[in-house]
């Protein structure tokens, strides 16, 4: 375990600018502005333009919801925030087995419930068995622990996982920890309560309040094991669109802003106390096709087009499709063309497929591959299945995502090119969460945040991570199934070499390009913004070139630390010079208003 | 009615014929003479002809977004006059061909309303008794539902289309010209030549399709012009809400666009101000036109003289 915990040099080094700084205003200028900042709480408001699904954490998929959960609930281990390397979490020491499938953790003996109890390992015990012997409870993050054998809690402070085969995740179970006191009361594990405040938790921060579409409010915890948070509260406020945010972020409506468009970010670049963030980004954009949805039993589910089942179609529109356009136009350069569904970020795992292998966009080829796979264009110049059914596919695709939306158009044209019909679905989240776990979708608009483990992303496209017949119990990309893809995500799972195991996860990521049941259209730069008048700069992670929001871990919003009274700025000053010429200006006029109310009194008299 | 006295030997068809044209004659004789109306008429002729030569004036190639090579979001220059939208497609184009499907829309949706609205509202009036209170109720059933919602459910439980669109407004706004036209068909009912011809045993049909129907067409004319306003209006708002057909450009699309491609931040406002003029002008238009036939067609509305 290599901790040599930066945070705690950092906050020294902080509290030492923050006292010199503060000093330094207090003598300055405004005293009565720093004791109002002291007296008043200090919270972060950042703004969301993507809905929660579920605030349970072991329903909750969206990237809005599992960045809340980041934040409330505490983890085995955490990912640092310099490298994302895992680092001490609700454990602080672990072992292994010489056969590497008894693993041992020290459990901190520390950590409190956000109602007084003591957190235990038992109750750490408690979530992964829950999730393990629960279906619905596995519906988030079941693949963590599909080949746990046993996990047992011998004391409060040590937990020992026994695992079937050698896992090569231990340290990157990226499974928010429930109470068990209160979790065993349920009768079942989505009971709508558990969406609702409030939610007992043990992280940096506690949801107090949740209104769905208008905010998410949490305190915090001023308890936390690892220091409070420098901030008082951090609210999550939902706007409709991402010019919303943007606007609300300029009137000083909220703090911090992700998720922005390049309009806005080049506009934003530009302005007083706002800093903006261009970070390498960990998502990716794809473009799903419906490769004949199943339940994990193989029983077909949802009304996919069955043309898509022929991996000869996919490979097709991978090729009447160009990446390279989709960085350049739709994201204005902001972005990185897409090829496997793990970033260039992560390089250990990334894998570039080879001249020979690339799906290059070449719409004559894919109209020939078409023509010999026996799909002929019918009058209308649309092609046919031999039996008939054009090849009509929806694009299902989430409103008020720019990306989404503007690919759109590009899709159809590209695919009408070659003889293939698209008709846009543009609609709510929800309903393109619902549609998407159905199997209801021909084609559609989907990215992942990817975690430095690669083993998550890779899951979602295993068989066994298919949902069951309730549309519970996994969580799917695209409802692929392949044996041999199944077989090669085992071997890395249970790979010890970190060598060996990078190559296994770059042949899964080869099968996946080659079977097509996605495109990944490109690497998304994340564009972000916040108030630097309020909020000094944030910890992003990784450093120096990495996110605030959508993190692998908490530390943009747990190490928030509000702005230096914006001494740096010199917002203050010219606020005061302002305030000063205001007071000048309506004394003055008042003077003269007064003068003349006097004189025209005198005058009537 | 003078030339059918002075010419008693021509057919009843013929003079029924000759009195109409000389009615609409009279119309627009009176029309002509409000101002505001001949000028909205005028504008709105010029922009339909210009939305139907659309695919003759300008190519629609030109729209495609794979194909242009526009830099996105570009303010006015000589190559697209208006700026360039978030794909690199001209403004001004996108604006042409949107006029196409928000005057399209509008007037299949106000054709879909004023049929349902004048059917149910004539039918009512005329048969009175429980057929009209049914009909009423149904009517004021669908006056207290909040038309922009009741669209906006439609729009989003049915497929995509335009189709879908006009059904929406259509189905969501036809109760007040079910209201105007019972109104309207009653006071007709009332007239002593609908008695008269009842007495000499006309039947339903013979009353609704030779005397009332054209009795109360012109109101309802004049009614469409003024319906029409609104569903291009309703058609915007369910477009920019992001429930319209995002396949083709209408003008609260290319609106909702700009403001999900942060247009608004960026100060784009080439982008933004095109489509939302483009409203405010042919809705305008519409409306005087709308209000000049209502005050010559409307006898209660024609002031002193």
């Amino acid at each position: 375990m290599r901790l040599g915990n930066p945070r705690v040099a950092r906050s020294v080094r902080s509290l030492v600018t923050v006292s010199l700084v503060g000093g330094l205003v207090s003598v300055a200028a405004a005293p009565a502005a720093l004791a109002q900042e002291q007296d008043e709480k200090v919270t972060l408001r950042v703004a969301l333009t993507q809905e929660i699904d579920h605030l349970n954490p072991f329903m909750a998929i969206l990237q809005s919801s599992t960045g809340i959960g980041r934040v409330a609930f505490d983890y085995l281990t955490r990912y640092s925030a310099k490298d994302q390397e895992p680092i001490e979490g609700l454990a602080t020491d672990w072992k292994t087995s010489d056969d590497n499938l008894t693993w041992t953790f020290q459990i901190r003996d520390n950590a409190k419930w956000s109602d007084g109890e003591k957190l235990t390992a038992e109750d750490i015990a408690y979530t992964y068995n829950l999730i393990m012997e629960d279906e619905t409870a596995a519906t988030a993050n079941g693949s963590f622990v599909s080949s746990f054998e046993e996990v047992t809690a011998p004391n409060d402070t040590t937990l020992v996982i026994k695992t079937r085969t050698p896992q090569a995740t231990m340290l990157a179970l990226d499974i928010p920890i429930v109470p068990e006191h209160v979790w065993s009361k349920l009768d079942k594990v989505d009971d709508p309560k558990m969406d609702q405040p409030p939610i007992v938790s043990s992280g940096p921060f506690t949801i107090t309040e949740f209104r769905p579409k208008e905010f998410v409010r949490l305190e915090a915890n001023k308890d936390y094991w690892d220091g409070a948070p420098e901030i008082d509260g951090l609210d999550f406020v939902f706007y409709d669109n991402a010019d919303g945010a943007v606007s609300a972020l300029q009137n000083g409506e909220v703090d911090l802003v992700n998720r922005l468009t390049p309009a806005q970010y080049e506009t934003l670049e530009g302005e007083d106390n706002i800093a903006v963030n261009k970070a390498q980004g960990r998502r990716f954009n794809e473009l799903l096709m419906n490769p004949g949805a199943a339940t994990k039993d193989g029983e077909p589910i949802g009304d996919g087009h069955p043309a898509l089942r022929d991996v000869r179609v996919r490979q097709a529109i991978a090729k009447a499709i160009d990446p390279q356009a989709l960085a350049e136009r739709v994201m204005s350069g902001y972005a990185e063309p897409g090829s496997s569904v793990i970033p260039p970020v992560f390089e250990d795992y990334y894998w570039e497929p080879t001249e020979d292998q690339r799906w290059k966009f070449d719409p004559a080829q894919a109209n020939r591959e078409l023509d010999a796979a026996g799909y002929e264009r019918g009058p209308d110049g649309i092609r046919q299945m031999p039996n008939g059914t054009p090849l009509e596919f929806r694009l299902l695709g989430h409103k008020g995502r720019a990306f989404d939306e503007q690919s759109a158009s590009f899709i159809v044209e590209w695919l009408k090119k070659i003889g293939i019909k698209v008709t846009q679905e543009i609609v709510q989240d929800d309903q393109v969460n619902e549609m998407s776990s159905a199997g209801e979708f021909d084609l559609m608009f989907s990215g992942w945040g990817v975690n430095p483990d690669p083993d998550y992303i890779l899951g979602l496209h295993r068989c066994s991570a298919r949902p069951n017949a309730a549309g519970h119990g996994g969580t799917t990309d695209s409802f692929f199934c392949d044996q041999e893809y199944d077989r090669l995500y085992a071997r890395q799972l249970a790979e010890q070499d970190e060598t060996k195991r990078q190559e296994i996860v770059k042949q899964m990521q080869e099968r996946l390009y080659e079977q097509a049941p996605m495109v990944v259209l490109d690497y998304d730069n994340a564009l972000e913004a916040y108030r630097s008048d309020k909020f000094a700069d944030f910890n992003v992670q990784p450093q120096p070139t990495g996110v605030i929001m959508e993190q692998n871990g908490n530390w943009g919003y747990y190490q928030a630390k509000p702005g230096d009274g914006g001494a740096e700025g010199g917002m203050p000053t010219g606020a005061w010079i302002a305030i000063g010429a205001v007071a000048i200006v309506a004394v003055a006029g008042g003077g003269i208003a007064l003068r003349k109310r006097g004189k025209s009194v005198d005058d009537r008299e | 009615m003078t030339a059918g006295e002075t010419k008693p030997a021509e057919s009843a068809r013929s003079i029924a014929w000759a009195r109409r044209r000389q009615a609409a004659g009279r119309v627009w004789r009176e029309f002509a003479t409000d101002r505001g109306g001949l000028i909205g008429l005028i504008v709105l002729a010029i922009i339909v002809l210009l939305a139907v030569l659309a695919p003759v004036l300008t190519n629609e190639a030109d729209l495609n977004v794979t194909t242009t090579e526009l830099p996105p979001r570009d303010p006015p220059s000589a190559d697209a006059w208006l700026g360039t939208d978030r794909n690199g497609v001209s403004v001004l184009l996108l604006i042409w061909w949107g006029a196409r499907v928000s005057l399209l829309i509008g007037f299949s949706a106000a054709l879909l309303s004023v049929f349902i609205g004048t059917a149910v509202g004539i039918l009512a009036a005329h048969f009175g008794g429980w057929p009209s209170t049914i009909l009423m109720r149904l009517t004021d059933f669908f006056l207290v539902l909040p038309t922009l919602v009741l669209a906006i459910a439609l729009a989003a439980v049915l497929p995509r289309g335009l189709g879908t669109i006009v059904l929406a407004i259509g189905v969501a706004s036809w109760p007040t010209t079910a209201r105007l036209v019972r109104a309207q068909t009653l006071t007709i009912e009332a007239r002593p030549y609908i008695e008269r011809s009842r007495a000499l045993g006309a039947g339903h049909a013979h009353l609704i399709g030779k005397h009332v129907l054209p009795a109360v067409l012109p109101l309802v004319f004049a009614n469409t012009t003024l319906v029409v306003a609104n569903s291009i209006i309703a058609e915007s708002t369910l477009s920019f809400l992001g429930v319209g057909d995002p396949s083709r450009p209408s003008w609260g699309g290319i609106l909702q666009a700009a403001f999900s491609s942060g247009a608004a931040t960026q100060g784009a406002w080439w982008y933004l101000l095109p489509p939302g003029i483009g409203i405010v002008i042919v809705v305008l238009c519409f409306t005087l036109c709308g209000r000049a036939l209502e005050t010559v067609l409307n006898p209660r509305l024609r002031g002193q003289g």
